[in-house]
């Protein structure tokens, strides 16, 4: 029998933005069913217009965490949380919030890329068009602001008619971030972003998340420490579903506090 | 290949597969064979049945002489006798003379034969087929010589325009009079019923009804009286036939839908005739107890059931599997639901003609008469089988394909799909009817493929529910209101089995069957290519690459 793991308090030494905070987590638990239990008092705040990056061995509760975000973890039958998150003054947990209205306010970018089953333009318009906007003009121009933002309109603006899935996977992956940030959200949450892709697509998104700070707030999942490292602001750690330390990306990788984290990161991890 | 580099075959045959695929072969095979066997034994009775035969005169030896067509020939042993022998049916036609349209003969007995060129082959209006040889004609009083073909067939065909018109003029003119005159006393009964008999309503809408009345009626007489002189006229055009026996009978003209010189019929002249009896057969009315003419109606009906049937259980199956897959709580008062589904499709059918007939018909329709047309009681209007309620029965027994359909075709819809969409702020209704609909089209479409050959090949729980063996009416026709779903109608499938087993003439029916199966397994295949076309364009759109 193991030895049941105990866990001190998170230790916090965050980056502050100059924004305040965009999203504020307090003692939030979730349970995917009466025994399993995937998120244990977590806490932290979000700095708005900062890239905060989620790091910690597989199955420790990142996407849980990120998806709690925008309730998509709704979708699932005999879920129960506990605490609060809080969003520009509204609790998103509570029983009178609008989802649709908040899942319109964070956009978000899944781990493999799913664009949907209709031409490049609709796409990226999508959101648009199930909030029934038919101003061609405004669609158009909202297409190119958005492909311009995800680096791919010089490589789409002649074939915006075609299917978005004869894209290749690392187009395909930035046309997801254009859709998700057509619509001009506050929020954008990004769950392994580049998982899919090879070094030279990986490069051009974070180019592209780098240039999107300050404007969008930014939470990514990461399994890449180098990425972690080189654009994120802030670095949450978690561990079997508890967070363990919270602070500014430098000092999380150069001087980690907690052993554990220090074991992730060396990769002296087991 | 080295035998230290591989590894021994197994000794034991069982361990190498290959009985078990020669197994799986032979049922592929089996199937095959029987699909196919099927296939041909139709296609080539149903196409070969109206091709004009030959008819040959035969003189017995005993001095008597026939003529007919040969069908078939089969050895026999006759009574009294050891030795066996063979004999010949022949097609002889002349009912009206003869009392059987065929009859076996004895090769023993045969005498001599041969096949003149001056037998003619006449296809009646009533009494089936007359085999003999024209003699004389005549119209208006005056005589015509049948060798002048070409005066004869002008006459002949004059004589057909006139009885098409008589036709229209009974079904069409006379009975629309009939129809206003029935409209008229049913809009009496329905202010009796409303506001009682005698009252003073009712008396001035009866006085203001008979104004109108008297001229229906008169327009009524006027029309009866040029039927009879088109009657008249009609009875003065007659051709004189002479059958093998020397008998001679006069035939109106009218009366005679095709005739043709069976010996002397060039393969043009028999490509003629082939074509002209398909025709006959795919847009006349049928005859002679349906074992003639041909099978208009009941296409019709069976077109008319299919769609209506498709446009009944489309919306019902796909709106039941969307609330079933994407709305209800998975658990288990859905998985009941779904067993109870799929269940449903193995019910026989004839249970559902049953609670057709006994809910939709005598409950519901009962009381859409007792509320909506009661001023024609006791004559049911939808108390009683009918288009509505037989397309009603069949989209309740095909709706189970159409829900298990759906709800595969949902499920296969990629769950990160659907979450790109909700994620984009979209509502649950919004994802589905932009992202997973269209992407379960051709699935759904499949489901409704699959039910619509179900319910087209149906035959049971219709003859329950508003399938009649001769119907007087089409369901959609040009009186008002145009769409008669209330009426009973003519199924091919039906009319199959009636026409092969409920009729007199199993002899004479029998070719027909063919033809008509041929012709339901056709209309089948039609219907599923024009879906299979539809789903086809529907895939190419999710395939990526253009749209
Ligand atoms: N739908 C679900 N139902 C039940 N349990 C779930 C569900 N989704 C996740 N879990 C469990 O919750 C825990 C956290 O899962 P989560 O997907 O958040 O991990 P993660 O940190 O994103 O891992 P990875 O890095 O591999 O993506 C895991 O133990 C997982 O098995
Ligand atoms: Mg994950």
């Amino acid at each position: 029998m193991t030895a049941i793991p105990t866990f001190e308090p998170t230790l916090y030494h965050v980056k502050r933005g100059e924004q305040g905070t965009a999203l504020d987590i307090a003692g939030f638990s979730l349970w995917y069913g009466p025994a399993a239990r995937a998120l244990h008092d977590v806490a932290l705040a979000v700095e708005a217009g900062l890239v905060t990056a989620l790091i910690g061995p597989s199955g420790c509760g990142k996407s849980t965490l990120l998806r709690s975000l925008n309730r998509m973890n709704d979708l699932i039958d005999g879920l129960r949380t506990e605490g609060r998150i809080r969003f520009q003054d509204q609790d998103i947990y509570h029983p009178d919030t609008d989802v649709i209205a908040l899942r319109k306010r964070m956009g978000m970018v899944f781990q493999k890329p799913n664009p949907f089953p209709m031409s490049i333009f609709e796409n990226v318009v999508y959101p648009l068009r199930i909030d029934g906007v038919r101003d061609k003009g405004r669609l158009a121009e909202t297409a190119e602001r958005a492909l311009s933002g995800a680096a791919l309109w010089d490589e789409v603006k002649d074939r915006l008619e075609d299917s978005a899935l004869g894209l290749s996977g690392g187009q395909q992956q930035r046309l997801c971030i254009a859709r998700a940030i057509a619509a001009e959200p506050d929020v954008l949450l990004m769950d392994e972003p580049c998982s899919a892709l090879d070094p030279i697509a990986t490069a051009r998104i974070e180019e592209l998340i780098d240039g999107l700070r300050g404007r969008y707030t930014i939470v990514m999942v990461t399994h890449n420490m180098q990425q972690a490292a080189r654009v994120s602001d802030n670095t949450a750690f978690m561990y079997l579903g508890r967070l363990i330390e919270y602070g500014d990306t430098e000092t999380v990788f150069t001087n980690p506090k907690r052993p554990r984290t220090t074991d992730y990161i060396t990769g002296r991890f087991g | 290949m080295s035998a230290s580099a591989t590894r021994a075959r197994p000794p034991d045959l069982a361990a190498g597969g290959e009985p078990f695929l020669f197994g799986l072969g032979g049922a592929l095979l089996a199937g095959l064979f029987m699909i196919l066997g099927v296939l041909a034994l139709i296609l080539w009775n149903g196409a070969a049945t109206f091709w004009p035969r030959p008819i040959e005169r035969v003189e017995l030896r005993s001095g008597h002489t026939l003529a007919g067509e040969p069908i078939r020939s089969e050895r026999f042993r006759p009574a009294g006798s050891a030795a066996e022998s063979r004999r010949t049916l022949y097609r002889v036609g002349n009912y009206d003379l003869y009392g059987d349209e065929f009859r076996w003969v004895d090769e023993a007995e045969i005498g001599r034969r041969d096949r003149p060129g001056d037998l003619v082959l006449i296809e009646r209006l009533e009494w089936g087929v007359f085999i003999g040889r024209l003699v004389g004609a005549e119209t208006a009083g005056r005589a015509l010589d049948p060798a002048d073909a070409e005066a004869f067939a002008a006459v002949h065909a004059e004589a057909r325009r006139r009885w098409r018109g008589m036709r229209a003029l009974e079904r069409d003119a006379i009975a629309e009079v009939n129809r206003r005159i029935e409209r008229e006393r049913l809009d009496l009964r329905r202010l009796e019923l409303r506001h009682g008999a005698g009252s003073a309503i009712v008396r001035a809408a009866a006085d203001a009804a008979e104004s109108r009345l008297v001229h229906w009626r008169a327009e009524h007489g006027r029309l009866s009286e040029r039927l009879e002189r088109l009657r008249s006229e009609d009875a003065r055009d007659t051709a004189r036939v002479v059958e093998s026996g020397g008998r001679e009978v006069a035939l109106k003209l009218s009366a005679i839908v095709r005739f043709y010189p069976a010996n002397a019929l060039g393969p043009l002249g028999a490509i003629r005739v082939y074509l002209s009896r398909w025709a006959e057969f795919l847009s006349e009315e049928p005859r002679e107890a349906n074992t003639e003419g041909g099978v208009w109606p009941a296409i019709f009906g069976t077109l008319a059931m299919t769609v209506l049937l498709s446009l009944l259980v489309a919306p019902l199956g796909v709106m039941t599997a969307l609330y079933l897959r994407e709305y209800a709580r998975q658990g288990r008062a859905v998985a009941a639901v779904r067993i109870a589904v799929n269940n449903l499709a193995g019910v026989p059918s004839i249970v559902y003609g049953v609670f057709g007939l006994g809910f939709f018909a005598y409950l519901a329709g009962g009381t859409i008469d007792a509320l909506g047309f009661a001023e024609s009681l006791p004559n049911p209007t939808f108390g009683t089988g009918g288009l509505l309620w037989a397309s009603l029965t069949l989209a309740m027994l095909t709706v189970p394909v159409v829900i298990v359909a759906t709800e595969e075709a949902l499920a296969s819809v990629p769950r990160s799909m659907r979450e790109g969409s909700l994620a984009c702020g979209a509502s649950q209704w919004q994802t589905i009817r932009r992202i997973v609909l269209p992407r379960a089209m051709p699935g759904i479409l499949t489901g409704l493929i699959l039910a619509m050959a179900r319910g087209a090949g149906e035959v049971a729980p219709l003859m329950l529910t508003g399938v009649v063996k001769l119907a007087p009416e089409l369901p959609i026709d040009a009186s008002f209101p145009y769409l008669h779903l209330e009426r009973s109608f003519m199924h091919l499938g039906f009319h199959i089995f009636d026409v092969g087993f409920q009729s007199r003439n199993s002899e004479a029916a029998k070719p027909m069957v063919f033809v008509a199966a041929l012709v339901l397994i056709l209309l089948v295949a039609a219907l599923n290519a024009l879906a299979i076309l539809i789903r086809a364009r529907l895939a190419a759109r999710f395939r990526g690459g253009q749209f």
